[in-house]
């Protein structure tokens, strides 16, 4: 008892390291997916989240307004341009696109995979120093779960990690933990996309013989099931033919800024939504 | 007890104000860790219980917000109090030179533990990240700390009449 009393400060901290240290070992074993403390965490977070984001936006909104009515006159005509060569072009691939159409009902094609989408606006980026995280303010309630793939048109960005009822946390690809499998559009050469932080993403795994080359495409492969095939991904930007390794060093720029992120679209499976 | 209740909101409002900050200022490129200068502050002003307290809530709290290992900033948060803690009595934390450095090494410290953490437990190289990623952060830390420290001196002037 004696003891106890002169040491209990001592005891107190150490016991405080040692809950830290096993509730860190617990979730680098199995995970922490649907903590119920972490929702918690979570659904306080979002409301404060979404006000405070909602008036640093409005104010940033107001002064870009501002600063873009500088030049508007020679943009606006740059882009009226712009609109009639993207007007030529989209010509030609609505008669490519009617093309395809035709083709895959002879064949009798149809996708393995049924998906819609639910809309969510980003509420809030977290960053710690190797993680890329952002906030959405959907959650279970909307019939949001774990692992669903999230899209920003034009490409995929990342998964649900974490849903609360509420909210939900998106793991980014740039994130260093997130891998995808992923395939060269051009020539059809799988590898693994993995985030690379402030470097965009790495394609990994791709043999020193391929054929890659810079502004190649990258789209999703499927495999794994977690994310449909064919989504756009990103672009290479750099190809490094080291000496030493197996396989080729590849950085690829994603398709979408992930700092600029605002609404979002959750790809839902209809067997997802059927359970 | 009051302190104790109000402290897991608090701690909730930091991690959303830095993260806001932070995406401002950074566009999420860099991380400014206010939380990081508070759990120094709390280890040179507060007591061993209320500090350590401080920090394990305020790393809890970080590490639900941001992605990464539940347990790994409770844990880093309470061993960078600990050691603010203990350095407290034998440094003169009043002057602004040794409250940057000061804040440098625990700052440091805490990028150190990450990229041993990452390294060990999931094999990555992070150390590209230490030019361009850690060393800006933990030099944004040990500047900010000394004005953090003087404005708190200053609120703490204002409520109790002298510096605690």
């Amino acid at each position: 008892m004696f003891f106890l009393r002169k040491y209990k400060t001592a005891i107190f901290i150490v016991t405080l390291l040692i809950m830290a240290l096993i509730m860190f070992s617990y979730n680098l074993k199995y995970g922490a997916d649907g903590s119920f403390f972490k929702k918690i965490v979570l659904e306080a977070v979002a409301p404060v989240q979404k006000v405070l984001s909602a008036s640093v936006t409005g104010i940033k909104d107001a002064w870009l307004r501002y600063v873009l009515l500088v030049g508007i006159k020679e943009e606006n005509k740059n882009l009226k341009n712009k609109i009639n060569e993207f007007k030529s072009t989209l010509i030609l691939y609505q008669e490519g696109y009617l093309e395809a159409q035709r083709l895959r009902k002879l064949l009798s094609l149809t996708d393995d995979y049924d998906y819609h989408f639910i809309s969510a606006r980003v509420i809030g980026r977290e960053q710690a120093a190797l993680s890329k995280t952002i906030l959405i303010n959907k959650g279970a309630v909307h019939g949001l779960k774990t692992g669903m793939p999230v899209i920003a048109p034009p490409g995929l960005i990342g998964r649900l990690i974490d849903v609360s009822w509420h909210a939900s946390k998106v793991l980014l690809f740039i994130d260093e933990n997130s891998n995808v499998g992923a395939i060269v559009q051009r020539t059809r050469t799988q590898g693994i996309i993995s985030g690379a932080g402030p470097r965009g993403l790495i394609l990994k795994y791709i043999s020193k013989t391929q054929d890659v080359k810079e502004g190649d495409v990258i789209v999703s492969s499927g495999m794994g099931g977690v994310f449909p095939k064919g989504l756009l991904i990103g672009q290479v930007s750099h190809v490094d033919r080291q000496d030493d390794g197996l396989f080729l060093k590849i950085n690829v720029a994603p398709f979408v800024d992930f700092s600029k992120l605002e609404e979002i679209l959750i790809l839902v499976s209809e067997e997802n939504k059927i359970k | 007890m009051l302190y104790y209740l109000v402290l897991p909101f608090l701690s909730i409002l930091l991690v959303i104000l830095q993260s806001t900050i932070t995406d401002i200022i950074f566009s999420g490129r860099l991380v400014f860790e206010l939380s990081l200068i508070v759990v120094i502050y709390a280890g040179f002003r507060l007591d061993l219980i209320r500090g350590s307290i401080l920090a394990f809530v305020l790393g809890f709290v970080f590490d639900c917000v941001s992605g990464s290992v539940l347990g790994l900033f409770t844990f880093i948060y309470v061993v960078i109090f600990l050691c603010s803690f203990f350095a407290s009595g034998r440094l003169a934390t009043e002057k602004i030179y040794i409250i940057a450095l000061f804040s440098f090494f625990c700052a440091f410290l805490k990028e150190l533990m990450v990229i041993l953490f990452y390294y060990l437990a999931f094999k990555f190289d992070v150390l590209v990240n230490m030019y361009f990623v850690f060393l800006p952060q933990v030099l944004i830390v040990s500047l900010f700390a000394p004005v953090f420290f003087y404005l708190m001196r200053r609120v703490e002037v204002s409520f109790y009449g002298k510096a605690v």
